[in-house]
């Protein structure tokens, strides 16, 4: 496992979960991470570049990030094309939306997310094994449900809009509504802005304090 | 931050490459810019700039150069238009760069052109002693870079990672200048309250700089005014308000952004940090140091927002009573994350929030202004008014004062003035003593 330069990094090899979306894992060269934070990824030697969270965990010796690859898609379609042994340009890891410890080892956790706004929550899951979580998964069919297999199923709950094939026909939004919320814990919302807004205002009305609500936003 | 670095460049010119400071542009052998991508109008008029100086070639010799923050588009096409292009981490290469211009071609400088300024680099930088362009205010760099991502803002793309400067240099540098008898001296960086963060257990914090630059500076003898720019709501601490409280040199005033005055709006923004916190902040600032003057930063007309969200910053402007507001309106900064989000707040309504929230900020600082008639201030004076007979000065609050005076010898020097009449973002005073 060489270090090319600051900058650059190894593509080990991508995993397809849905024909859109797959798990594209790469050298960590040792870079320092806390579950949470994102990278910003190019193919090496062009000039655009994302963010993506990062997937894995902190303890694995390899950096993974779930992506979606969307139109017109600059990066997303073109991070899909790569194979073995292809170098990837790579900022970070960076950010904010992580976990304070105390809350790992003594709260509980609310994660919300829409799509591959699940993959925070997934190096968090794999990082804490302790972490008291819940967590609402948002999508449009149950095949987006993505390495639902790595989560306690106690704990999962998977909202899809587009088929009656998920623990709730509908979005997370409607789960929250319908639901009695814990005011005591701590609340995520990952992924998509208008679930986000909608998510927080659910929040608050049903009375959790803003400085619980943690909150990135994607698009 | 450009004041600062072109004070840098200025010095790496003058001491190594033998060219002489002209103010006169159509005079120079040498032109060139520090630019800011911050900004898309400022990049329009590096474009209009450079193709007016490459037409200037055909008549003189002339050599052009480019730096500061450019995005790796911009740097490409500057290539081609400069002569020079060159990071400010690469500042010490620039007289090499000068004189082997000719031998070799500009693009053939850069390896690569994408890689952030390294921390090496950076560091060498700032031990550039600087050309101070004023004689009596100085901007001292202390952090470079900001790692906190707002999704407006190009700035973590453009500088990299934050990187703090080593505080042995940073109190070097601000005892030479108080020695000099500098009267103002502002610190700088991106996100300049995180400083430090970089180095957790191998430099001092924020807090402790501007304690160590308090004591040294009351215990000098001399009079001055210590401010920085720009602070993050989130690295704001009690401690840094409270430091600020207990030295008489720590200049009391606070600019604390806050773009905007809706919880859904920072979040989109990912400004990391709740209204409750920087309403916290604000207290505490009152609490501690209630003649503080409290400045910030709005953007009205980011993506999404509503006019609901745009009332509720119309509200924060009357519960924090600003004294000045650098009201900006969205627009898209190549590289930053919100580029990539579609700019759906058409601009007649942007301008339209822009002018509301403009005469929001009027009022609040026309009242402000008015509470101080009557009352006498310290001022430092800075310059000729645009009204003749008058001198121009600023509070120690940073509030634009102008007094009746011929007597030019007080540029630069701390007056007493006893506020006689207020506008709208400015006072008017009548000498009472003079150092
Ligand atoms: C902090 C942060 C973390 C992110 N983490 C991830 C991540 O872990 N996985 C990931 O797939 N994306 C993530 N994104 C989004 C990612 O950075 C890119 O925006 C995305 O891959 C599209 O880039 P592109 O160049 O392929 O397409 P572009 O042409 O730039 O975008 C096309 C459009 O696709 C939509 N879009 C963007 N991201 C998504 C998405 N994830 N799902 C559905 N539609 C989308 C937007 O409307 C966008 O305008 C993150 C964004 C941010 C700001
Ligand atoms: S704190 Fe935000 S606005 Fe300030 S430089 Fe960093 S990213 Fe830009």
């Amino acid at each position: 496992m060489t270090k090319i330069s600051e900058n650059t990094t190894k593509v080990h090899h991508i995993r397809h979960l849905t024909p859109s979306t797959y798990v594209l894992r790469f050298d960590r060269d040792q870079r320092p991470f806390t579950a949470g934070q994102h990278v910003i990824l190019g193919i090496h030697g062009q000039k655009s570049a994302r963010e993506y969270s990062i997937y894995s965990s902190e303890n694995d010796d390899f950096f993974e990030v779930l992506v979606k690859a969307v139109k017109p898609g600059d990066v997303s379609q073109k991070l899909k094309e790569l194979h073995h042994g292809d170098l990837l340009s790579v900022e970070g890891p960076m950010g904010f939306f992580t976990i304070e410890p105390e809350i790992v080892t003594q709260g509980k956790v609310v994660m919300i997310a829409t799509g591959t706004g699940i993959a925070p929550y997934h190096s968090y899951v794999r990082s804490y094994p302790q972490l008291d979580y819940k967590m609402l998964h948002g999508v449009r069919y149950a095949s987006e449900a993505y390495d639902r297999a790595d989560y306690d199923p106690s704990r999962y709950v998977l909202c899809t809009s587009g088929e009656n094939a998920g623990n709730l026909h509908g979005r997370v939004t409607d789960y929250l509504l319908e639901n009695e919320i814990d005011t005591t814990a701590d609340y995520y919302l990952c992924g998509n802005v208008k679930m986000i807004h909608e998510a927080f205002d659910i929040l608050k009305e049903k009375g959790v304090n803003h400085a619980k609500i943690h909150a990135e936003v994607y698009f | 931050m450009n004041m600062s670095d072109s004070e840098r460049v200025r010095t790496i010119i003058e001491t190594q490459t033998g060219y002489a400071w002209t103010d006169n542009e159509e005079e120079a052998n040498m032109l060139g810019i520090l630019a800011c991508s911050v900004r898309q109008k400022a990049i329009d008029k590096v474009y209009s700039r450079i193709q007016k100086w490459n037409k200037w070639k055909h008549k003189k010799s002339l050599l052009t150069f480019i730096s500061g923050c450019i995005l790796a588009d911009d740097m490409e096409k500057f290539l081609k238009l400069f002569d020079i292009v060159f990071r400010m981490s690469e500042l010490e290469k620039l007289p090499e760069m000068i004189r082997q211009y000719g031998v070799v071609t500009p693009a053939s400088l850069f390896t690569d052109l994408t890689a952030m300024p390294k921390n090496e680099s950076i560091n060498t930088f700032w031990k550039v002693t600087p050309h101070y362009s004023s004689g009596f205010e100085a901007f001292v760099p202390i952090q470079n870079g900001c790692d906190k991502f707002c999704t407006f803002c190009a700035v973590p793309y453009t500088r990299g990672r934050e990187v703090s400067r080593p505080s042995g240099e940073i109190l070097d540098e601000i005892a030479n200048l108080v020695g000099q008898g500098y009267k103002s001296i502002t610190l700088l960086g991106q996100n300049v309250n995180s400083y430090g963060h970089d180095k957790k257990g191998e430099e001092i914090t924020f807090p402790q700089l501007l304690e160590r630059i308090g004591e040294a500076g009351d215990n000098s003898g001399k009079e001055f005014w210590v401010y920085f720019t720009s602070p993050h709501p989130r690295d704001m601490t009690d401690e840094v308000i409270e430091v600020i409280s207990r030295y008489k040199c720590l200049g009391k005033q606070i600019h604390l952004p806050i773009q905007s005055g809706d919880e859904k709006v920072l979040i989109r923004m990912n400004r990391k940090h709740t209204l409750e916190k920087y309403r916290d902040i604000i207290h505490t600032i009152r609490r501690l140091i209630p003649e503080a003057t409290i400045f910030t930063d709005i953007i009205v007309g980011f993506t999404g927002e509503t006019e609901e969200q745009f009332e509720n910053t119309r509200k924060i402007m009357d519960e924090f009573r600003y004294n000045m507001a650098y009201i900006a309106q969205y627009s898209q900064r190549p590289g930053a994350v919100s580029s990539r989000w579609v700019d759906d707040v058409p601009t007649e309504v942007k301008k339209t929030r822009y002018h509301k929230l403009s005469n929001d900020l009027r009022r609040v600082s026309a009242a402000n202004n008015r509470a101080m008639v009557g009352k006498i201030y310290r001022v430092l004076v800075t310059g000729h008014d645009r009204k003749a007979g008058y001198l121009s000065a600023l509070t120690e609050g940073k509030i634009v004062t102008r007094f009746a005076s011929e007597n030019h010898d007080l540029i630069g020097n701390f007056v007493d003035l006893k506020i006689t009449s207020s506008t709208d973002f400015s006072v008017e005073g009548e000498v009472i003593t003079k150092t």
